[in-house]
């Protein structure tokens, strides 16, 4: 017999409702995160997605890499105020000196660049930055172990360094020895880097900008092992407080960091914006910033309407709500005091036709009738709030080799007339009515089914049968790669500002990454070949221009839109500039420019909290 | 009552055996090869072949074969190698399309693999029967996948973070919130059934019967967006999200509100049919024809008699709290198990989902033990036989 005393219903009843209270009284401890400093001047940042990692030889996506960039910094970065992009240097101490030959690189490192503190060293203070920690941060990102997403970035290029990769896979993990001499990669003295590439590489200026290049401590990867993820232990601006991981990440003013100044000079405009306000000041102008990681598009608007965040790009659902006509704020946007910052990014997508499909490959006017029959103008209104230009080639307008003539020989313009007569040579060179096609899409939310059935209308409408597939992120990719898919909706952003970055998409040996459509034209890889090894010139220009008119011509692709990026923010927000490479303006090494109005901000919130009551 | 549970940790066995097989199918042989994923997109195929090695994708899915002593490997493996390469070309062509690319590593492997195969067949026409049998070896994905789950090792995340590490984090919030959303929601349903069956078929009963259906075509959705816009954003009296700089218990209580609302329809309109198939028994009516006070009838007697479909609900439900609330820990940024969850199915991250799925089966196995061992405690009538 078991005692029931404690189970009798009323007892049981009255143990609910304690338990109830008690439930209750234990939130009131749970996870209390609170940040110090509450005087210090915070930048209150989002982000779409979470943080991946913190360690910069593995950084892989966008959001990873604009935090990450915070903590490290790089040789060079663009000039924060200046268009076209222009490269400066940061943790250089000049611009690199280049050989006549362009195989060699000499780079002079600053002398007063420092670590953040760091357990890692000795006594817990940040070291000196040597040309060693470059070149150690190199090497690991070509060590196999390591597991680097950037190797792409070296593959092939330095002097030595696949030599490099191939006997780090003869080691076992933990035993690499990066002392090792990789004839590539040497540092003549202390703050000299000597680089020897195998063959001219001019964006190598672009990539040295660019977080996987950035220098690690060997001490905190040596102590840290497998979790110095979460060490990110760099001579950036900040340096991390907190990180929980999906939800906040926290960082504070580097007190080390060397004497950076906001630049003197920009554009011709920026003095009117307000943005050569705080010229000449030490930086960084904020002590804090805290992102917090908010996938959901509804609290990332309310908190910026509540001002708990200062900046956001515009969820599709409150784009009416945010702009007027003409890109312009609604009197309610603008009597909260939002400003609105637009910019154009370097960006393209487009439905791409995989080249190894036999019916796709050997008939181009089909390429041509699927070209013309999308209406771009209709899906950048309908499904982007016309946050975007047509595409009619791969160059966007953001790039200055883009060429506005391109439309007169593209086909990528809306026209059903011309898309049903290509059909009808289609038809005929298959020799019947075509059989159903397939329309990939790398992404099962509501934007990406909405983006395929228009296109799957469009198409319809000029009487190609075609099914609409969903896939998620990660199959779609592994789907590309095995060449799987027939039609599939894709884009591409420059990683800088060359437009090489684009070609390398169509170059046939990238196939199948980035060449997911399998292109092959020997005529387009020449001019690859010549124009990646060639230096900023006007040749250069009239070159790219002719490799996307090749491209034109054969329409692997049917180019459908550039993107317009829309950021919306408070005015105690100062000195934004956005940068279209990284235009959601999550951090990329930018917040030490910005400026905040503390005081604006408080008043704001006590006016809201008034008009509430 | 030993005996019995020694009967039923016994049974447990199979269980555990079954969810394993499951989730190694699952997540391993249907949800495909994901080191591509894991290396990056841009990642070369000396890269892949690398994360596969690592995480064990290039061994046998449940049993292989291995060399024998004097089995040489190296003198087979140009021949191999050819071999390999000649088959694809060959099915390639015969596809109408050029040569997929493949690591050297991956070459080797399957070459190896050939050479093994064919090693296997040969002792087996030489009826080395022997031989053969030793070749096997059970060193393959299945046994790594048992092995991880039964010392509760599973390794790190896609985002190299330890999968221990983020459950241990993710319990204390999910369970802050789905407690007290729990206990709510219980407390007050059954409050309300014992109220709506007594009050049966009058207006109270009518309207609260009406207003439990509205409540259940509301998709869950609904009521966050709307408790979210309403109480936190236009009211101000919740945070919209949570804010490091606060305490938790901040942020947890609307979400923790809007569960209980979202959950009160479904639950009460269960409760109150448990109930009124107690109130409408004769016993229930000899209470009242004895002189008991309705209070004491309610109580004392149906609630009592109606324990055995609760406690099945009650301790059933436990072990989904672990999980937290999906939708509720994503709007209001709440770092559960839940959050936890949807970031592994959108990564497409089979070693945090593949823990997350053998420990929830661990404890759904454990907690229906419970209810059985309540249904005693809570009915004298049940025995342990």
């Amino acid at each position: 017999m078991y005692s029931t005393t404690l189970l009798r219903p009323k007892r049981l009843w009255c143990w609910s409702w304690v338990l109830f209270f008690v439930a209750g009284a234990l939130l009131s401890g749970c996870g209390k995160d609170s940040p110090s400093g509450s005087e210090a001047v915070v930048l209150n940042q989002r982000l779409r997605a979470k943080i991946q990692t913190l360690d910069p030889a593995d950084v892989g996506d966008t959001n990873t890499d604009g935090v990450c960039k915070e903590f490290f910094d790089t040789l060079y970065q663009y000039h924060y105020l200046k268009r076209p992009y222009e490269i400066i240097p940061l943790a250089a101490a000049q611009m690199p000196e280049i050989s006549a030959d362009g195989l060699t690189w000499r780079i002079a490192v600053r002398k007063d660049v420092y670590f953040h503190d760091d357990p890692c060293f000795a006594g817990g203070k940040g070291r000196n930055l040597k040309a060693a920690d470059f070149l150690y941060a190199w090497k690991r990102v070509a060590d196999i172990r390591t597991r680097s997403k950037n190797w792409y970035i070296f593959d092939g290029k330095i002097v030595g360094l696949d030599d490099f990769r191939q006997y780090t896979k003869s080691c076992p993990p933990e035993q690499v020895d990066y002392a090792r001499r990789v004839d590539g990669l040497t540092a003549p003295d202390d703050h000299t880097i000597e680089i020897k590439l195998v063959r001219p590489w001019p964006q190598l200026i672009f990539w040295l900008a660019h977080v996987p290049t950035a220098p690690i401590a060997h001490e905190a990867v040596e102590r840290y092992g497998p979790d110095i993820i979460k060490h990110p232990v760099g001579t950036g601006a900040f340096m991390l407080k907190q990180w929980h991981r999906g939800v906040y990440v926290e960082a504070v003013r580097n007190p080390n960091y060397y004497p950076a100044f906001y630049p003197t000079d920009g554009m011709p405009e920026d003095a009117d914006a307000g943005l050569l306000a705080d010229a000449g000041k030490r930086l960084p102008l904020i002590d804090r910033i805290i992102w917090r990681i908010m996938e959901e598009d509804q609290p990332r608007w309310l908190l910026l309407m509540k001002g708990d965040i200062d900046l956001n790009s515009i969820p599709k659902d409150n784009f009416a709500q945010a702009v007027g006509f003409g890109k312009e704020l609604t009197p309610q946007m603008k009597r909260l005091g939002m400003r609105l910052t637009t910019v154009d990014e370097p960006c393209t997508f487009w439905v791409e036709m995989n080249m190894q499909d036999p019916l796709i490959c050997s008939n181009k006017p089909l390429r041509y009738a699927i070209a013309h029959a999308i209406d771009r103008m209709r899906f950048i209104d309908l499904l982007w709030n016309g946050r975007g230009y047509p595409a009619y080639g791969f160059i966007p307008p953001a790039m200055k080799e883009y060429d506005e003539s391109v439309k007169d020989g593209s086909h990528c313009v809306y026209d059903v007339n011309m898309a049903c007569q290509y059909l009808k040579e289609a038809e005929t060179l298959y020799g019947g009515k075509l059989p159903r096609f397939r329309l990939a899409m790398g992404g099962t939310d509501f934007i990406y089914k909405q983006m395929g059935q228009f296109l799957q209308r469009n198409l319809r409408d000029i009487g190609l049968d075609v099914q609409l597939e969903m896939f998620d992120w990660p199959t779609f990719l592994e789907k590309m790669t095995t060449g799987d898919l027939q039609l599939f909706f894709n884009g591409w952003m420059a990683d800088y500002p060359d437009v090489e970055s684009f070609l390398q998409i169509f170059y046939s040996k990238n196939a199948p990454w980035p060449n997911h459509g399998y292109y092959n034209n020997p005529q387009f890889d020449a001019i690859y070949e010549e124009v990646s090894i060639m230096p900023d010139c006007p040749e250069r220009v009239d070159l790219y221009r002719q490799a996307e008119k090749i491209v034109i011509e054969d329409m692997p692709c049917a180019f459908t839109y550039h993107r317009i990026g829309y950021i919306i923010y408070h005015d105690w927000l100062n000195n934004l500039k956005p940068d279209g490479y990284k235009s959601d303006t999550i951090g990329y090494g930018y917040s030490k420019y910005y400026r905040i109005d503390s005081q604006k901000r408080d008043a704001y919130r006590k006016q809201l909290k008034h008009q509430d009551e | 009552m030993t005996a019995y549970l020694i009967r039923r940790l016994l049974y447990m066995v199979p269980i555990v055996i079954g969810v394993l097989l499951a989730t190694f199918v699952l997540f391993k042989v249907v949800g495909g090869d994901i080191s591509q994923q894991i290396a990056g997109k841009n990642a070369d195929l000396e890269t892949i072949a690398e994360v596969r090695h690592e995480y064990g994708f290039d061994k046998p899915l449940f049993a292989g074969l291995t060399p024998l002593a004097g089995d040489d490997w190296q003198a087979a493996r140009q021949d191999y190698t050819a071999a390999i390469k000649n088959e694809r070309q060959v099915r390639a062509e015969s596809e109408n399309r050029s040569v997929l690319p493949i690591s050297a590593f991956d070459l080797d492997l399957k070459a190896q693999r050939k050479w093994l195969g064919d090693l296997f067949r040969q002792r087996l026409n030489a009826h080395q029967f022997g031989g053969a049998l030793e070749m096997i070896t059970l060193d393959s994905q299945f046994s790594d996948h048992f092995k991880h789950a039964l010392t509760f090792n599973f390794g790190r995340a896609l985002d190299r973070e330890k999968i221990s590490d983020k459950i241990l984090l993710g319990v204390g919030p999910s369970l802050s919130l789905t407690i007290p959303m729990f206990i709510g929601t219980l407390v007050v349903s059954i409050s309300m059934a014992l109220l709506v069956a007594f009050l049966r078929g009058t207006v109270w009963d009518y309207t609260i019967v009406i207003l439990c259906i509205i409540g259940l075509s509301i998709p869950y959705l609904s009521f966050i967006i709307f408790g979210q816009y309403f109480f936190a954003y236009k009211m101000d009296w919740f945070p919209i999200f949570y804010s490091p700089d606060k305490p938790m218990i901040h942020s947890i209580i609307l979400p923790a509100l809007i569960g209980i609302a979202a959950g009160l329809g479904g639950s009460l309109r269960f409760y109150r049919t448990v109930m009124l198939d107690e109130i409408r028994s004769d016993y229930v009516r000899t209470a009242f024809a004895k002189g008991l006070t309705t209070r004491k009838v309610l109580f004392k007697h149906v609630l009592k008699n109606a324990m055995i479909p609760i406690v099945t609900n009650v301790v059933l439900s436990i072990p989904f709290l672990v999980l937290g609330s999906l939708l509720l820990e994503r709007f209001f940024g709440i770092p559960g198990i839940g959050y936890l969850m949807i970031e592994a199915i959108n990564a497409r991250d089979f070693f945090v989902l593949n823990a997350l799925t053998f420990m929830m089966a661990l404890l759904i196995a454990v907690f229906t033990l419970l209810t059985d061992i309540c249904y005693a405690w809570v009915d004298p009538r049940v025995t342990f036989d």
